[in-house]
């Protein structure tokens, strides 16, 4: 797997992450939506640790 | 029965597992300046730490600075516990409303430590077990079986969690007898399993002697992660189990205080795998501190886990000896290996008559000869001035002819291997303690008057 695809995948990380926590800030009033985007982003910590972190160094 | 998987699909990450060292070096150095900076800002126990040790997070700036960074050892994580914020103490980085697990130590060493994660650690120690299984052959279409009884200490929580990450069908088989495990194991095909090497012996005795089943012709596992007892790293108690249950023994391990940090992958290159992306583990001079980088020379665990939040483990003194090794391991993972295993305790290394010992090297020679169990019992005791060791064995009952030769073979090994003259109990077959885990095997009683 080649830098651009390392890349590329990060860039999807983030748009995933920042639409998480757009989420997380909309949906105080609703546990069920609330909770369960608090999961998805410690989801995405891990494919911050297992991607992102290791980006520039590809 | 499910089907094999495919044999070139290595790595759960090949990115990080195929870094070259020196990349490996940079990673570790960014991440560990993380994990500081965090735990200096959240923790106030750690915080007062490095202000006494006249520390701040940005003198760290290379990876020959993280050896000024001060050590933790157990003692100092029980002495905060059971206060404010309760009951973890200071060390806690994150709100209490964010923790989501809790775990603690077995106390084998002293009081029980307490550990909490939040959900993202239990991720997190999740993903690092996904590294170890995927390295043991586990793959989407492996059926594995927990024959545990899942509790406060996090064996094989984690287990079960990363089998599912990786798309795993996962049977726990926490509150069944050891038979009824067994049968389930039969019945159902299972083509996995996790135990302590203790309980995977007395499985197949059990299997064996009670119902007539011989794991290794009569089930179908052929994949077994141990944990929690060094035994899968002792090539005679490894070599036992793989013929009991005709399966693949591997080692992997780690600590309820740092996580699942190394691991033994399917070349079974006679070592560990040290997890280098989510864990900078140095080895240090037992008596000088002194960095160890070279192979072959022995050195106590200094462990940082890199991604852990809730309560961060940086530089933490496990106690724990081992060596590096000095061939890459054919599997291709840059994961530096630690040979044999992890090799002892520096506190459980001790002197009897004037010999140094590791209780592992007991083992070793105990589990190489056939007609013994597997179980045994080493006492060290006082007589007047002078050390005095006993080893108490069990005879297989079908070798009870042949015991005079065993004995002969018994005290030649023991001699060869510890340099120390034993004397030697026999025991009736299955009257030695019989353990599911943690077995206590070693028993210094010099210690307790």
């Amino acid at each position: 797997m080649n830098r651009r695809e390392i890349r590329k995948i990060d860039t999807r990380i983030k748009a995933i992450k920042k639409a998480a926590e757009e989420l997380k800030e909309l949906s105080a009033a609703i546990p069920a939506v609330d909770r369960n985007t608090a999961r998805i982003l410690a989801s995405v910590k891990m494919l911050e640790i297992n991607i992102s972190d290791v980006r520039d160094l590809v | 029965m499910k089907t094999s998987f495919n044999q070139k699909d290595l790595y759960w990450n090949p990115v990080v597992e195929t870094l070259p060292l020196r990349k490996l070096r940079d990673l570790q150095l960014k991440k560990f300046k993380r994990i500081l900076e965090w735990a200096h800002e959240k923790s106030k126990f750690h915080r007062k730490l490095y202000q006494q040790a006249g520390l701040e997070p940005g003198d760290i700036q290379s990876y020959e600075d993280i050896a000024k960074v001060p050590k933790v050892e157990k003692s100092m994580m029980r002495e905060i516990q059971r206060k404010d914020p309760y009951p973890y103490g200071d060390a806690l980085c994150v709100p209490l409303e964010e923790v989501t697990e809790f775990r603690q130590t077995s106390g084998t060493t002293g009081v029980p430590v307490y550990q909490p994660d939040t959900w993202q650690d239990w991720e997190w120690w999740a993903e690092a077990w996904a590294y170890l299984l995927y390295a043991q052959g586990y793959r989407k279409t492996d059926r594995v079986f927990l024959p545990f009884g899942y509790n406060i200490f996090v064996a094989f929580w984690a287990g079960h969690y990363a089998a599912e990450k990786i798309g795993c069908e996962v049977v726990p088989g926490g509150v069944l007898d050891t038979e009824a495990r067994i049968l389930k194991i039969q019945e159902l095909k299972a083509t996995a399993m996790m135990a302590t090497p203790t309980y995977v012996l007395g499985m197949a005795d059990t299997a064996k002697k009670k119902l007539g089943i011989d794991p290794a012709r009569d089930l179908t596992i052929r994949k077994i992660t141990c944990a929690g007892e060094p035994g899968a790293s002792i090539p005679s108690t490894k070599q036992r189990m793989e013929e009991a249950w005709g399966a693949k023994v591997y080692d992997h391990v780690g600590a309820t205080e740092i996580g699942a940090w190394g691991f033994e992958c399917t070349a079974q290159p006679g070592g560990l795998h040290v997890n280098e992306a989510l864990f900078l583990m140095q080895l240090e001079d037992i008596e000088t501190g002194e960095l160890i980088e070279e192979p072959g020379r022995k050195g106590k665990i200094v462990i940082t886990a890199l991604d852990r939040i809730a309560q961060p483990c940086i530089r933490f003194d496990s106690k724990d000896v081992a060596e590096w090794s000095k061939e890459p391991c054919p599997c291709g993972r840059t994961f530096r290996v630690i040979r044999g295993g992890v090799v002892g305790r520096a506190d459980d290394i001790t002197k009897i008559k004037g010999v140094l010992i590791a209780p592992s090297a007991i083992e070793e020679v105990v589990r190489s000869i056939k007609g013994l169990s597997n179980e045994y019992e080493a006492v060290v005791t006082k007589k007047g001035d002078l050390d005095d060791i006993t080893l108490k064995i069990e005879f297989l009952p079908e070798e009870e002819k042949n015991r005079e030769a065993i004995l002969a073979q018994l005290k030649d090994q023991l001699r060869l291997k510890t340099n120390l003259g034993y004397n030697i109990e026999v025991h009736p077959y299955n009257s030695l303690p019989r353990y599911e885990v943690k077995a206590k095997r070693f028993k210094d009683l010099r210690k307790h008057g």
